[in-house]
């Protein structure tokens, strides 16, 4: 709170009487859904040629205020303003019509069309009632080059890495004439390298004198990008800073409203010295992804690397969700049948990176999701006992702290930060002694990082191990006793001790052979 | 902090879902409206007539139920249930000289077995040969429906006139009232309904259907899940066929035809989501009932020309539907 | 031949127009009769594959000189696809056709004859009727109006019928004219007409709907057999005693044995003979062998089955 007293006063430039009319405006814009207010009394200005950044914590409304600004929901309160003029957009198609677009968090293409056939989906070119296939395929090259994408028009959509799909999305919104372009959090997918390019679009869109809206959990980016930056908390506007007066913890401490304590938990004392897990020869996919490593109780072991550097595809494949061989010993015991329940049953357990494909069933409830994968807990004579069942589900919200107006809620209507705690306390119900984090905080707020982080360190506390994978590298850095470095489906780099630096897993993970860290698997 | 509000909301009972009643409501209204168009709807007769004849699309959709929770689609049900039928009427006919009336029972054993082989090549196909469920039971449909023409050479296979007595009671019984058919297509309900709500299995099955993925990333076999579904559809189809055989004593390459359309209606009307995830067993059995109250009704009222009949239930069906749609 | 009645063995003598060419210096040559009739999806059709089979196998037996070769189809594009093959295969003689639909098999059976192929077709006749050579058929609005002749007098021209009809087709449309035609010009009330789809199944569920409709039914007609045993059962579920009558039609073997053990309930039964299509093919054979003209229209007539005839009608072994 008394940062924000220290601050410049905000909103302070909208009144600078020699500023032309901003892009986008918004007058005492609102958004209640009945009774609940979710975004009041926002007053918010876009100039051409800035980078706007909007951070806050999930819930605070960004999205809200996006949606508001793109179309696709309408206000309850207050108006917009474009270059002076007052506007209304009855739908996202209007608001693209007057030049503003909203490149989506989520991925929404069609994963069997081709990059170009996405692109200009719903607005084809046609040379006398035919497509025109051509043109549509040149237009693509052009603009997946201008924004440094490495695919190719034709590829099928579903066959990229996830990070190429962003690019295509990006790319999407890109291909017309822009005023107003808002980014929802762009990078969460997105690997080092591909995040250096994707900001040099963002700054490219502001040399040509766009409006570029900017949301992102990284504040590192939102630093090293934004011209000026908007707090929202609790879905209302705290204000306008410019960004050159704001550090990392100052923005951080405007969006929860409090002093912060440490981020990252102090590391531990030195894990014991005989592992608790040892993976010798795990060769995955036939040879594209090989490793062998070891992890010891009490330690976090860190995974770095690209995406597509073959992280997630080793540990999927030590799972035996993906062809794969090696020699594992467990505890002191060799592991021979490997399968996601057999590994559970010996002690391991993995928790994937993607929450809402493979991680949850968004359709059901709290209580089946968090039982489903240790049902014989709940399990009585003969049937599942209810009973324990809802007493499980009260403990495990109370321990991680899943926040939910009614736990009969279905597992898709909780917020990402929540989903990432129901997940956890899920893997977590057999009391694991290996727990396997792939990408703990991918989209997820910073009040809800922080106990992930603290509930990471209790974990290892307690004499179990944990291994992290993480494309976050300030994360990776901050829990990681050890990391392990990957590229092109290989092992690296070991750093430990003092070794476990930024630019250290920066330089194993793109050194030598430059481009090598490509895989094609 | 957190932690007391949230004991609380556990505590909370379980909200009252309009939607789930969805099924129920639509029952009521037909039979609501059948009351209204003809005085001999209620009348005790047409009432059994008509429960007694929902339960081989009830029992067969129960299995169903499993099939399309679990994610997958059965096509072949219509023609398996001929098929079956007619295994179990030459089984019992070549038992009887030797067996007499006990011929039925084993006759019957034989028909579950059948059934289950049966369900277990849907589901091999489907989990091992890895083919769209649409696609491989389309192809064992044709299958069971050639073999029961090429077995009754177009024709029909009738019961042995020694079993068809001793048979009658189990379509045309009842026990204190109620028909023998009702009786068993409540058991397989309620089995049904412990299976999928209160086990393992049931939870499975549903995690199946809902995200083939996460089930898998969870430690679910999808695969078996999947496998054993279909072969719970077969025992079904095999149940079903037990209480049909007495009804008219005979198999013939007509026996079950289009059924399967007929189950997946029940199934989805009764609130079961076609992709998969949702099960409600009870409402595929309010479903059941609903088709069969429309088609009796069609012929009760003399409202309907003969000619728009099949377009009138149509109507009433995608109503059902939206009326569903529309409560959430 | 014995199942040829005799007014039909009088129009085949009377429709006879022309000598068949050259028959004589032909005659040791392997002659070749092509049969395509539809897949046995039902009863009916399933009595037709039988005899087309039992013709093929006594034909072949009897005359070695003659080749049939009998092709099943299930739908009718089928059908036109099965014409185009056994025309490419060899050089037909004679075809005999049981068309799905005349519509559609009108144009391929003409380019069939085009070749210089006899043409006999069964049932129900093309849409251009200078196609066919010799057309054998049985007559579907006698089936309905002998019915209701004898239900009429056996009633006193007094009471209430129901009827079940089958699949909406001519057959069907020509059945049941027949019937109200004649039961038009009598004080029976026809209660209820509505389609059961020549299946048993459905039979049973309509039969047991018009039990809870009318409190007072005289008699039931079901235009098929398939269907009447449907109606029997849900009759003998009701224990409902002022029912007289329910008959069928189209002579399934089940049906004639009842006739044949004077059944109270179904005393008679009315052909519609799926061994229609075996004496077709006879007649062609015959002109090959026997050098016996056999060109025109021939109408089987639909004579009631009686317990004194009804063993002209019954084949035990055929699946119909």
């Amino acid at each position: 709170m008394t940062m924000a007293q220290t601050l410049p006063i905000p909103g302070s430039a909208a009144a600078l009487p020699t500023a032309a009319a901003p892009a986008l405006r918004t007058v005492a814009l609102g958004k209640a859904y009945g009774p609940i207010t979710v975004l009041s009394e926002v007053g918010l200005d876009v100039r051409a040629g800035e980078i706007h950044a909007i951070i806050g914590e999930n819930g605070a409304g960004k999205s809200t205020l996006m949606k508001l600004l793109s179309g696709h929901v309408q206000p309850s309160a207050g108006h917009l303003e474009m270059a002076g003029h007052r506007v209304g957009f009855a739908d996202a198609a209007a608001a693209e019509a007057a030049g503003v677009v909203l490149v989506h968090q989520e991925i929404l293409l069609a994963g069997d069309l081709s990059v170009a056939q996405n692109l200009f989906l719903g607005r084809e070119l046609t040379r006398r009632w035919v497509v025109d296939d051509r043109e549509m395929n040149r237009r693509s090259a052009r603009i997946l080059s201008a924004i440094g994408a490495h695919c190719h028009p034709s590829d099928r959509v579903g066959s990229l890495p996830l990070a190429q799909r962003q690019l295509v999305q990006i790319a999407r919104a890109l291909l017309e004439q822009r005023k107003v372009v808002i980014f929802d959090e762009p990078t969460a997918v997105l690997a080092n390298d591909e995040v250096a390019a994707l900001l040099a679009v963002v700054r490219g869109l502001r040399e040509q004198g766009v409006a570029v809206l900017y949301i992102s959990h990284r504040l590192d980016e939102v630093e090293a990008l934004a011209d000026r930056i908007t707090v929202l908390r609790d879905g209302r506007m705290i204000g306008t800073w410019p960004a050159a007066g704001l550090s990392q913890r100052d923005m951080a401490e405007l969006m929860v409203g409090r002093k912060l304590d440490m981020l990252y938990p102090p590391k531990r004392p030195a894990p014991s010295a005989v592992p608790v897990l040892q993976v010798s020869n795990l060769v995955v996919d036939h040879g594209a992804v090989e490793g062998s490593f070891a992890v010891h109780p009490g330690e976090v072991l860190g995974i770095g690397g690209m995406i597509g550097s073959g992280r997630t595809e080793l540990f999927e494949g030590l799972l035996g969700l993906r062809p794969a061989q090696g020699r594992y010993i467990l505890n002191g015991k060799e592991v021979a049948h490997r399968s996601v329940s057999a590994w559970q049953t010996a002690g391991l357990v993995y928790l994937t990176e993607d929450r809402k494909g493979k991680g949850l069933l968004l359709d059901e409830p709290l209580a089946p999701n968090l039982t489903l994968q240790a049902m014989d807990i709940v399990h009585g004579r003969l049937t599942l006992d209810r009973r324990k069942e809802s007493t499980a589900l009260e403990q495990a919200v109370a321990t991680y702290d899943i926040r939910v107006r009614s736990v009969h809620l279905d597992a898709g209507q909780l917020s990402g930060g929540n989903q990432q705690k129901l997940l956890l306390a899920k893997v977590m119900m057999t009391d694991p002694s290996v727990v396997i984090i792939d990408e703990p905080t991918r989209g997820i707020d910073i009040g809800n990082k922080s106990q992930i982080y603290d509930f990471i360190n209790q974990l290892v506390r307690a004499g179990k191990a944990c291994i992290v994978i993480s494309s976050e590298l300030p994360e990776l850095v901050g829990l990681s006793d050890r990391v392990l470095v990957m590229r092109a489906g290989r092992i690296v780099a070991e750093l430990s001790g003092d070794q476990v630096t930024e630019q250290n897993v920066v330089y194993a993970a793109t050194s030598g052979s430059a481009q090598a860290g490509r895989k094609t698997a | 902090m957190t932690t007391s509000v949230l004991t609380e909301a556990a505590a909370a009972p379980r909200r009252f879902r309009w939607a789930d009643m969805g099924p129920f409501l639509a029952l009521a209204i037909v039979i609501l409206a059948g009351v209204m168009l003809n005085s001999s709807f209620l009348s005790g007769t047409n009432i059994a007539n008509v429960v007694t004849r929902s339960a081989f699309i009830a029992i067969i959709a129960v299995g169903a139920t499993f099939v399309i929770s679990s994610g997958g689609l059965d096509l072949s049900v219509g023609s398996m249930m001929a098929f079956v039928t007619g295994i179990m009427i030459l089984t019992m006919n070549r038992l009887e000289p030797s067996m007499g009336a006990n011929a039925i029972l084993v006759g019957a054993g034989v028909g579950l077995v059948v059934g289950a082989l049966c369900g277990l090549l849907n589901g091999l196909i489907v989990t091992v040969g890895k083919i769209e469920p649409f696609i491989a039971t389309l192809g064992t449909m044709g299958i069971f429906r050639a073999l029961i023409t090429w077995m009754s050479d177009g024709g029909s296979i009738p019961i042995d006139r020694a079993l068809r007595e001793p048979y009658r009671p189990v379509y045309f019984g009842n026990v204190l009232g109620i028909p023998f058919p009702v009786i068993l297509t409540l058991i397989v309900v309620l089995i049904g309904a412990f299976i999928l709500y209160r086990t393992k299995y049931g939870r499975r099955c549903m995690a199946a259907g809902s995200n083939a993925e996460v089930a898998r990333f969870s430690g679910v076999s999808v695969a078996r899940v999947r496998t054993t579904a279909f072969v719970i559809q077969g025992i079904c189809v095999a149940v079903a066929a037990i209480c049909y055989i007495p009804r008219l004593g005979a198999a013939t390459p007509t026996t079950g035809q289009l059924w399967e359309l007929q189950v997946i209606t029940a199934v989805v009307i009764g609130g079961t989501a076609l992709r998969g995830g949702k099960a409600r067993v009870w409402g595929t059995v309010a479903g059941a009932l609903i088709l069969e109250v429309i088609a009796n009704l069609m012929v009760l009222s003399n409202m309907v020309s003969e000619y728009l009949v099949a377009a009138v239930q149509g109507v009433i069906i995608i109503l059902a539907m939206l009326a569903h749609r529309f409560i959430k | 031949m014995t199942f040829i009645n005799r007014r039909a063995l009088g129009l085949l003598a009377a429709g006879s127009i022309a000598a068949l060419m050259a028959s004589t210096a032909m005659a040791q040559e392997k002659r070749v009769i092509a049969v395509s009739i539809p897949a046995a999806t039902h009863g009916w059709t399933g009595g037709v594959v039988y005899h087309a089979e039992q013709a093929e196998k006594e034909i072949e037996a009897a005359f070695p000189n003659i080749d049939v070769i009998v092709k099943t189809s299930p739908s009718a594009t089928a059908q036109v696809s099965a014409l185009e093959d056994l025309a490419a295969a060899q050089t037909l003689d004679a075809l005999v056709i049981l068309p799905f639909t005349s519509e559609e098999l009108t144009g391929p059976v003409e380019q069939v004859k085009a070749n210089g192929t006899f043409i006999a077709v069964v049932d129900r006749g093309l849409t251009d009727p200078s196609i066919q050579d010799l057309y054998v058929a049985g007559d579907n609005i006698a089936v309905g109006a002998n019915t209701a002749k004898w239900m009429a007098e056996q009633l006193g021209n007094e009471g209430k019928v129901v009827v079940l009809r089958g699949i909406p087709t001519v057959i069907d449309d020509e059945r049941i004219q027949g019937f109200t035609d004649v039961m038009k010009d009598t004080n029976i009330e026809i209660l209820d007409i509505q389609y059961a789809n020549w299946n048993q199944d459905e039979a049973f569920t309509l039969m047991q709907d018009y039990l809870a409709k009318y409190p007072q039914i005289d008699a039931v007609w079901a235009n098929d057999d398939d269907m009447l045993l449907g109606v029997l059962e849900a009759v003998k579920q009701s224990g409902r005693s002022e029912i007289k009558y329910a008959l069928g039609g189209n002579g399934m073997k089940d049906v004639v044995k009842m006739v044949m053990d004077e059944n109270p309930m179904t005393p008679i039964s009315t052909p519609y003979p799926p061994s229609m299509i075996k004496t077709a093919i006879y007649m062609v054979a015959g002109q090959f062998t026997g050098q016996a003209p056999m060109r025109g229209s021939f109408k089987l007539d639909a004579p009631l089955i009686t317990p004194e005839n009804a063993d002209q009608f019954y084949f035990p072994d055929s699946p119909f």
